[in-house]
């Protein structure tokens, strides 16, 4: 410590753990935070259901959402990646997830969700195993927090049936 | 800057950095805002930075106090003599 350039160093030394410590804390209270988000969807319209030249069914529909995000906000959320997903099961996999539409939540003000839209993505299948299924839609949210790790979520929001039939 | 002054310095830097994390992070949580925890412990570190890396007189109080040169040659360092040093040497062999 005799020098400041010896100072200066310990000083950036000591400030730089002490800020890792602090990270830490921010993170390890988020562990104690327990978000109640309240989510709604529900398939609207079925707008074009065929069957591509490559053999994979193709759905491009419409739904409403409406859901509450503001709770998962904490002083260490830096925004939130919300996405809709169809889900179902076929003779192949045990799971197809397939998203729809997503979005970014900047911050709080902009957490509560209510629109109705054309689906941002089709859902496209590997394979022809659409007919009749039944399909389950469920809302993803991943945490990004300032300091620390992502915080992933989800939840299942209600079903709806693909008609037994190509649309065109 | 004086032994007392970087002992000193030292203790200061520590403590000053400690109260400064703990002070931003509670101004950070109870005003739910992170950047505010960022600015207000760059605002410690720069202080702290500001007291105890500049040599300030605060620090140079106890300057150390030596023996005049004249004192020094009436009194000089003893030698240490050849045969001692062999001996040390034998024995550590053994």
């Amino acid at each position: 410590m005799h020098s400041w350039v010896q100072r200066l160093m310990a000083t950036a030394t000591t400030a730089a753990l002490l800020l890792l410590a602090a990270c830490c804390a921010a993170s390890a209270l988020d562990a104690f935070h327990v978000p109640s988000v309240q989510a709604q969807a529900h398939v609207t319209k079925i707008n074009r259901f065929h069957k591509h030249l490559n053999g994979n069914d193709k759905v491009t529909l419409t739904f409403n959402l409406s859901a509450n995000l503001e709770s998962v906000f904490t002083w260490n959320t830096k925004q939130v990646f919300v996405f809709l997903t169809a889900e179902y099961e076929n003779s192949k996999n045990s799971l197809n997830q397939v998203s729809l539409w997503d979005h970014i939540i900047p911050d709080k003000d902009h957490a509560n969700l209510q629109l109705e839209v054309k689906s941002k993505y089709p859902l496209i299948d590997q394979g022809s195993s659409l007919r009749g299924k039944k399909v389950r839609l469920v809302l993803h949210w991943h945490i990004m927090p300032n300091a620390g790790v992502m915080i992933r979520d989800r939840m299942a929001l209600s079903e709806f049936k693909l008609p037994d039939a190509y649309t065109s | 800057m004086d032994w007392q002054g970087q002992k000193r310095a030292e203790m200061l830097m520590q403590l000053l950095l400690v109260a400064s994390a703990v002070a931003a992070f509670v101004v950070g949580y109870a005003m739910a805002d992170f950047q505010l925890m960022l600015l207000v412990y760059a605002a410690g570190v720069v202080l702290t930075a500001l007291v105890t890396v500049p040599n300030w007189p605060f620090f140079n109080r106890h300057p150390l106090k030596w023996l005049d040169a004249s004192e020094a040659d009436r009194h000089p360092r003893p030698q240490v003599s050849a045969t001692t040093g062999g001996k040390k040497k034998t024995g550590k062999n053994k």
